[in-house]
């Protein structure tokens, strides 16, 4: 055998043909860098959020592989055909007359060949298409790759070799082909349609069906294999798919080659093989889990999102008591598209608190539409959503107005109202009432892990749905892939020093009521217009024009904030010119402009304090030990924010007096059994965000450089771009990393 | 009459334990076309054997069959009691050339014997060796692609020569030999044999055969026609000579007296065999005998053969 091996290793090596084919070869080359040209020729002409919508070119050998592989499979299937071309097969018979060793003989040679050159050769795809990218290819996408993946990134080493290793299986089967066919047109044929025809065709499929056929195509084996991509198989099924293609193809060929008598028993151990070594890894592969007991079925709301789907799972109202009552919440869930292997499930925590998860995932459906490529996404609405039906909606989504007390007996007099309004929708169901803080929500979000059957989730918590993320944090530790903080809400942080971001607003506002003649306050300093109202009215409320009531300056803080912190789109910041006019008029003794757009969003011509978000607040420790500590923040955030002191006040002020004990209050997270996060968030809510990220080792933050909350529902593409970067590969971004807003 | 030329052969190897190619009872059919029927000859040591018969009478199909690459539908083709494919190092054992074309035209001489030498862990050194003996050694590293369909048989040669084999066997190796390749290859096949190898060559020309076998094989339509040495064969079918002279009884008389078997004809011309005409001449003259006439008449080997598989070729044309 030894001998025959290297005789075939002589045949191989002195036809210079061979050698020219292998030259032949650097055409994968070229292709790869001329579509890496072209992918960078478009590229350049594109603004910064349509090349974030770019698919990325990956390591690049994609490009090229199948002129590779034909190459290679034509050196494979000439190792045989060129013998039964010239007659050659009858001297070769001659001199080693056992059929099915004359055959694969040829394979060492012909595989130490391949290997050699198709690691050579993957290399130089590679490289071709990183160099002429260049620096474009460090571009972060939407879909969470960069447009090139350099040899540095986890898994391109792995893609780029197995591209090789693909070659070299493409040439063995290059060589079954043509022993099973005995011709080289013949061969050529076959080859074509297994590597360029039938690839081609799979993509021309409908969504489902081209990402499971698609996987199951030899050049899309090894991205597979590397667990970077491409389709839908684990590595080791992929891998043992090619392995199995390459003896399914030498069994063809063995078998026709062998004489007649020996070809049944060929044929028997060829296919025991292909299938064994396609199928022990599949087995292996396949997922242990248990799989959702969810029943999904279609959603009741009617304003959804057509693909969502919904099902609804029972959590105990008092989870001290997981066998006494329960409730039902209902799960929302965008399925994974299965373009590629799914790694598991997003669960989106929505904000609030009182927020309807489903609601906003139907909403931002299509910030989700790269994640869902490699994930299930799910949300559901917590039980605290306050259209949830159990408490009275009319109740929980109004309240009490807030005012700053001056006094103890103030104090106490808030206390009382709020009290009053709490009870007011409580006795609806007080046990349920007393049991809507954002652990009970972890607890709930856990209970729908294990109903989906995963072993790990991996979250985007938006706003207030950092409370809950924290609390799941605290209490499942171990269940965490990975964590999002979007404009998170952060529990630790003083709450003045968390509205510094709302001072620089201010400041922007002030500016640009400056420089643009389009302010109400273009020509006066708009900073010390407004520090004069509000101590005026502090003094004296400014009345309503046509309403029975009058703001205070604290009232108008509360009222501006939101205008001051979303200014609307540039240049004309819409919401800004309207705020400068409701200065302008309460500066002329009418607090009017104000209230008119108060009362669009709270139907109410103050800002009152929801119940519906105070019932969450208060149990999740917001709220102030005593009038002393209330003393002390004032005066810490009157030291701290010119501008817009006591706005922080206002959500903890909402809890004196409260019903209902504090169950959650803020504890500090299990940093060292958490794995990195990343948070991100905009000028208003960066700070916070990354304040709460730094709790846990090895998180990294992105600013996004504009206005705006829950970055990630609104699709912003350099957020969405980042975000699905560390979901789906775990990378965090750069120290310092920020997106620019886009300029529109 | 061709029935008295078959020998019987019992045994597969001769009495000194020689090595042979014997074919068994071998039937090879092509789809409804018999190729082989049920052919049964044995090839000796220590002599040419040649293998003749009309083309498409089966000699490369049963020759494939020794070799293995063709599956007979009944019977066996054995080398040296087994089957080709049974051997481990057939080149070893036997060399063969079947067809010249049947190489790479990429490759070079050298190369070409020197992938078939390390398949059977033959050494490098006699695939120089060879390719002297072939007279290739000037054109070792040409490419195969551009030789002669002549410069190609000696390569086949010398490929068939590699191993050193006991036995040997050459389908049509005359083929596109010039004549200075004729008579070396008639030389080394006789060396060959005279070093007790077993040599088994084809052709379709009786006439060649004549100067280069010692023993012949004839098949017409797969069938053997005879299988006898070739001077047993040669005298079986040597013709007369016509010799017409005015004094034929004088004559006749002459021959006689030299061993000559003379038959008067009826139209006064004597049938002379066992003496060519040359020495009929000879004897006329000694005599003092005017001849009026001296003609070899018929049955050269080649008409011998013609008439052994004369009735094959016209049953096989008929029969389509």
């Amino acid at each position: 055998m030894i001998d025959v091996i290297a005789s075939e290793w002589m045949k191989l090596r002195s036809l210079r043909s061979n050698l020219y084919l292998l030259a032949g070869s650097a055409a994968a080359v070229l292709a790869c860098a001329g579509i890496a040209f072209m992918i960078a020729r478009g590229f350049d002409s594109q603004t910064p959020d349509e090349r974030m919508a770019f698919p990325g070119n990956g390591d690049g050998v994609g490009n090229g592989i199948a002129v590779a592989y034909f190459v290679f499979a034509v050196l494979g299937a000439l190792a045989i055909t060129s013998e039964y071309g010239t007659g050659m097969i009858r001297t070769s018979l001659a001199a080693v007359p056992r059929r099915p060793v004359l055959l694969l003989a040829k394979v060492p040679g012909l595989a130490v060949v391949a290997l050699v050159a198709g690691q050579v050769l993957a290399f130089a795809m590679h490289a071709a298409s990183m160099a002429v990218l260049g620096d474009r290819a460090g571009q972060v996408l939407r879909d969470g790759a960069t447009l090139g993946t350099p040899l540095s990134e986890p898994g391109v080493p792995a893609s780029v070799v197995a591209a090789g290793l693909s070659m070299a299986a493409v040439t063995l089967i290059g060589l079954g082909v043509g022993a099973a066919v005995r011709s080289t047109p013949g061969a050529l044929v076959v080859l074509a349609v297994l590597i360029v025809v039938l690839p081609t065709a799979v993509r021309t499929l409908p969504m489902p069906l081209r990402a499971q056929a698609g996987s199951f195509m030899i050049e899309n084996l090894p991205l597979q294999i590397a667990g970077a991509g491409g389709g839908t198989l684990p590595p080791a099924s992929a891998a043992g798919l090619l392995v199995a293609y390459v003896v399914a193809a030498l069994t063809a060929g063995t078998v026709v080659i062998s004489p007649v008598g020996h070809r049944v028993r060929m044929l028997v151990v060829g296919v025991v093989v292909a299938v064994l070594v396609s199928a022990v890894p599949a087995v292996a592969a396949a997922p242990s889990g248990s799989g959702s007991t969810l029943s999904w079925g279609d959603c009741e709301g009617e304003n959804l999102v057509r693909e969502m789907r919904c099902a609804s799972i029972e959590v105990p109202v008092n989870w001290a008591e997981p066998a006494g009552r329960t409730i039902e919440l209902t799960v929302g869930l965008l399925p994974a598209t299965g373009a590629q292997r799914r790694i598991g499930t997003v669960f989106a925590i929505p904000g609030g608190p009182g927020g309807s998860g489903v609601a906003d995932l139907s909403a931002s459906a299509g910030s989700f539409a790269e994640l869902r490529g490699r994930f299930d996404v799910v949300s559901f609405e917590p039980r605290n959503t306050v259209d949830k039906g159990v408490l009275p909606y009319d109740c929980l989504i109004t309240g009490p107005w807030i005012g700053l007390p001056g006094s103890r007996a103030e104090y106490a007099a808030l206390g009382r109202r709020n009290r009053a309004a709490a009870e007011r929708c409580r006795a609806a169901d007080p046990e349920f009432f007393d049991h809507l803080d954002s652990a009970s929500v972890a607890r709930d979000i856990e209970a729908v892990r294990v109903a989906l059957g995963e072993e790990r989730l991996s979250f985007i918590a938006t706003s207030y749905g950092g409370v809950p993320a924290i609390a799941y944090s605290r209490l499942f530790p171990a269940r965490v892939r990975a964590m999002v903080f979007d404009g998170a809400a952060n529990p630790y942080q003083d709450r003045a020093r968390g509205r510094l971001p709302h001072e620089e607003s201010f400041a922007r506002f002030a500016a640009w009521c400056t420089a643009d003649t389009a302010c109400a306050l273009h020509g006066r300093d708009a900073g010390a217009v407004w520090r004069a109202l509000v101590a005026r009215a502090d003094r004296t409320p400014v009345p309503v024009a046509g309403e029975g009531v009058a703001y205070s300056g604290f009232d108008l803080k509360q009222a501006a904030a939101p205008s001051v912190i979303s200014p609307g789109p540039a240049p004309e910041f819409p919401r800004w010119t309207e705020l400068a006019e409701a200065i302008a008029r309460a500066d002329g003794g009418d607090a009017s402009g104000f209230a008119d757009y108060v009362r669009r969003s709270a139907k109410s011509p103050k800002v009152p304090a929801f119940v519906g978000m105070s019932m969450t607040h208060c149990l999740d420790g917001l709220g102030f030990r005593d009038y002393d500590e209330y003393r002390a923040r004032r005066r810490a955030g009157e030291r701290l924010l010119p501008n817009l002191a006591g706005i922080e006040l206002w959500h903890p002020l909402a809890c004196v007096g409260w019903p209902a004990p504090a169950t959650n209050p803020p504890a500090p997270l299990p940093a060292g059994e958490l794995p990195p996060y990343l948070g991100v968030g905009s000028w208003t809510d960066f700070d916070g965000t990354a304040d709460l990220v730094r709790r846990v080792p090895g998180s990294a933050a992105v600013q996004y450089q504009g206005y705006g909350h829950g970055l990630y529902n609104s699709g912003v593409s350099c957020v969405v771009a980042h975000v699905n970067r560390y979901l789906i590969s775990l990378r965090l971004p750069a120290p310092g990393t920020a997106c620019r807003a886009a300029a529109s | 009459m061709a029935g008295g030329l078959v020998r019987r052969q019992p045994d597969h190897v001769d009495s000194k334990g020689a090595t042979v190619i014997e074919v068994r009872g071998l039937t090879i059919r092509y789809g409804g076309t018999l190729a082989v029927d049920d052919l049964t000859f044995t090839v000796k040591p220590g002599s040419v054997t040649g293998f003749l018969g009309p083309n498409g009478a089966g000699k490369s199909s049963t020759m494939r069959a020794v070799l293995g690459l063709e599956t007979p539908d009944a019977g066996e083709a054995l080398v040296n009691g087994r089957p080709y494919t049974d051997l481990r190092r057939p080149l070893r054992t036997m060399g063969a050339l079947l067809d010249a074309a049947a190489v790479h035209g990429g490759r070079t001489a050298r190369a070409h014997l020197g992938w078939l030498a390390r398949s059977n862990g033959i050494g490098a050194g006699r695939v120089a060796q060879v390719l002297e003996q072939a007279g290739l050694a000037g054109v070792a590293d040409r490419r195969i692609g551009g030789f002669s369909l002549g410069m190609k048989q000696r390569l086949g040669i010398a490929a068939a020569l590699l191993g050193d084999p006991a036995v040997l066997m050459f389908d049509e190796p005359l083929n596109g030999l010039d004549p200075e390749g004729i008579r070396w290859l008639r030389g080394l096949l006789r060396s060959l044999a005279d070093e007790g190898r077993t040599v088994l060559l084809s052709s379709h020309l009786m006439n060649e055969m004549a100067l280069t076998a010692d023993h012949v094989v004839v098949i017409g339509r797969g069938r053997l026609i005879a299988d006898a040495a070739m001077h047993a064969l040669a005298a079986h079918f040597r013709g007369d000579v016509l010799v017409r002279t005015p004094r034929p009884d004088q004559l006749a008389g002459v021959l006689r007296a030299h061993g000559a078997a003379v038959v008067r004809e009826d139209d006064g011309g004597l049938s002379v065999r066992d003496l060519d005409a040359a020495e009929i001449g000879e004897l006329a003259l000694a005599a003092g005998i005017a001849l009026a006439e001296l003609s070899p008449r018929g049955a050269s080997l080649e008409e011998a053969f013609l008439r052994l598989t004369g009735d094959s070729t016209e049953h096989r044309s008929g029969g389509r």
